[in-house]
């Protein structure tokens, strides 16, 4: 056994752990970190196998951006939502549901063998260089577009907290009127 | 092979001991910086007696930053009832770590040929053969990219400190420290675009390479003579990064007593510290490589000197490679230096002026300088074609 699989072995098990305490863990802020912890390992795999690229991207935008993001928001909730100290969440029967079918997936794919397609992949392929000029040439469209579309859902999402917000307002102001004729 | 790892492991202890003494000792300037510019004598109670004797070693109170260290292993672990104990207790790591990391994408010298180096030793030369190493810990092509990712997980330290402490002052600094990295790491990674542009690289052993070069015949080719503004705009949200004054609003003291690391004490409340320290030294190691021509001297190479008019200096390679270090070490000393003049010289923003500054004034100045950049660029660019 090289010292690379055995490194490759490490970080596997580190993903996994980190996947299935998420399932477990109750507190929002520790399915927080223990996503985390999979997103790193998962990093720590591609620059193993050689996809720095990738694994700079998985820590830049997943870790960086996006759970930076995600912990901002655990770290603002509202303290007196206690649910998360019930045992099961009221979603258990579907999450169970959506596992089994996973299970079963990777069950009937690991049964059926179907040995991966052998990829003749470049030494260069994933260097900055490469990656950058195939992303520009190949994907950039996509990218902007998925960024306007990303733009409308939040200003979309910030009128509704607005319009609701508005609602609430006004009907505070009913009901304190209604007090005073009271 | 073996060879490959005695090397890079020696580079990781060399780069970990460093920025360690580093850490230590700006603890120190920071003291006596500030005692210098108050007009006071300043940290010089700290002292080591040699034994049986009654001489005490004073210098300057370089001891100083030892009698902290120990202090803070030696306290009494305090801890608060928290809300959550484990992220409590990874919250400083989430803060140290990273910023370590960060130095082993810098390339703090330039080629070293360890055969050539350690020729003296009976045998080295044939061990090591014609192998030659960059003088960085990770030799990295996506070094810049590194930088940034890093960044961003050291935000999430400072988060969990504040919400894991359950104290109403931890957790405002938290938010503030969040609110206030997310903003000034925007300005940073706009200001470098610029340099990335002229590069075009993001692999920093290329760009310290490529500023190794002269301009209109005399001047270096550094960044700070190819990006001047952006030069500054870096240093400035570089600074708020690191949450020191003017910008250290999430743990302004007459506000927030120790902002998010209110309730932390001993060993964890200085991993906060020291990564701040340690944080100093990044920066100024990155500014260096960025925007100072990083380990080079003006018209040095790998060979010696060339100078202008054609004159050559040929050096040897063990001198060559000592001088890069000194000369980059020299440099962030330099810089370490200047960001502490800062930070004893500027009152404290207030925290809308802090928002507004980073959104309203210096990321609209990086745009305008990324656009001017990017059309000068393209028009040496279609010149040159």
């Amino acid at each position: 056994m090289t010292i690379e699989t055995v490194f490759l072995m490490v970080f596997a098990l580190g993903a996994l752990t980190g996947a299935v305490a998420m399932f477990f863990l109750r507190h929002p802020m520790r399915v927080a970190l223990a996503l985390i912890g999979t997103m790193v390992s998962l990093a720590a795999i591609y620059a193993q196998l050689g996809m720095h690229v990738i694994a700079v991207f998985q820590v830049l935008i997943y870790v960086g951006a996006v759970m930076v993001f995600m912990i901002y928001a655990i770290m603002l909730l509202d303290v007196r939502d206690r649910s998360f100290t019930e045992r099961f969440s009221p979603l258990l029967v579907a999450g169970l549901a959506g596992l089994l079918l996973l299970l079963g997936v990777l069950i009937d794919g690991l049964l059926r063998g179907q040995p991966f397609p052998a990829v003749d992949v470049p030494p260069d392929a994933f260097s900055v260089g490469t990656f950058a000029i195939v992303f520009m040439e190949q994907f950039w469209v996509y990218f902007a577009l998925t960024a306007v579309l990303l733009l409308v859902a939040e200003i979309a999402a910030s009128a509704v907290i607005d319009i609701r917000r508005r609602g609430q307002d006004v009907a505070a102001a009913q009901a304190e009127r209604g007090n005073d004729r009271g | 092979m073996i060879q490959d790892l005695v090397v890079h492991g020696v580079f990781i202890v060399y780069a970990v001991l460093m920025l360690m003494t580093v850490g230590l000792v700006l603890t120190w300037v920071e003291r006596k910086q500030a005692a210098i510019m108050s007009d006071r004598i300043g940290a010089n109670r700290a002292y080591l007696r040699i034994p049986f004797t009654q001489v005490k070693l004073i210098w300057w109170g370089l001891f100083h930053g030892l009698a902290d260290g120990l202090k803070m292993l030696l306290k009494e672990d305090w801890r608060p009832n928290s809300y959550d104990r484990m992220a409590y207790a990874v919250a400083p790591w989430f803060a140290f770590v990273p910023v370590m990391a960060v130095f082993a994408v810098i390339p703090f010298g330039g080629e070293l040929v360890p055969g050539t180096f350690f020729g003296w030793f009976e045998g080295t030369s044939e061990w090591f053969g014609d192998r030659s190493y960059a003088m960085q810990v990770a030799p990295l092509d996506a070094g810049l990219l590194i930088v940034f990712a890093l960044g961003g997980i050291a935000v999430i330290g400072a988060m969990l400190a504040g919400w894991s402490s359950n104290n109403k002052f931890s957790l405002l600094g938290a938010v503030r420290a969040g609110s206030q990295m997310i903003s000034y790491e925007l300005v940073i990674g706009l200001t470098v675009v610029g340099l990335i542009l002229i590069y075009g690289t993001v692999n920093l052993v290329s760009i310290v390479e490529q500023q190794s070069g002269v301009l209109f015949g005399f001047i270096p080719a550094w960044g700070i003579f190819l990006q001047p503004f952006a030069a500054i705009l870096f240093l400035v949200a570089a600074q708020a990064e690191n949450q020191r004054i003017p910008f250290d609003l999430p743990e302004a003291e007459s506000e927030l007593i120790a902002g998010y690391f209110t309730e932390y004490s001993a060993m964890k409340m200085g991993l906060f510290m020291f990564a701040e320290f340690i944080h100093i030294a990044i920066i100024a190691a990155l500014f260096t490589t960025l925007f100072l021509g990083g380990y080079n001297l003006p018209y040095m190479t790998d060979a010696g000197f060339l100078l202008p008019g054609g004159f050559e200096i040929a050096l040897p390679h063990v001198l060559v490679v000592l001088l890069q270090i000194t000369v980059f070490w020299v440099k962030v000393f330099l810089m370490c230096g200047f960001l502490i003049l800062v930070r004893w010289s500027l009152p404290r923003f207030r925290y809308d002026q802090l928002l507004s500054f980073a959104w309203r004034f210096l990321l609209p100045l990086a745009l305008i300088n990324l656009a001017i950049t990017a059309v000068a660029v393209w028009a040496i660019q279609a010149a040159g074609a």
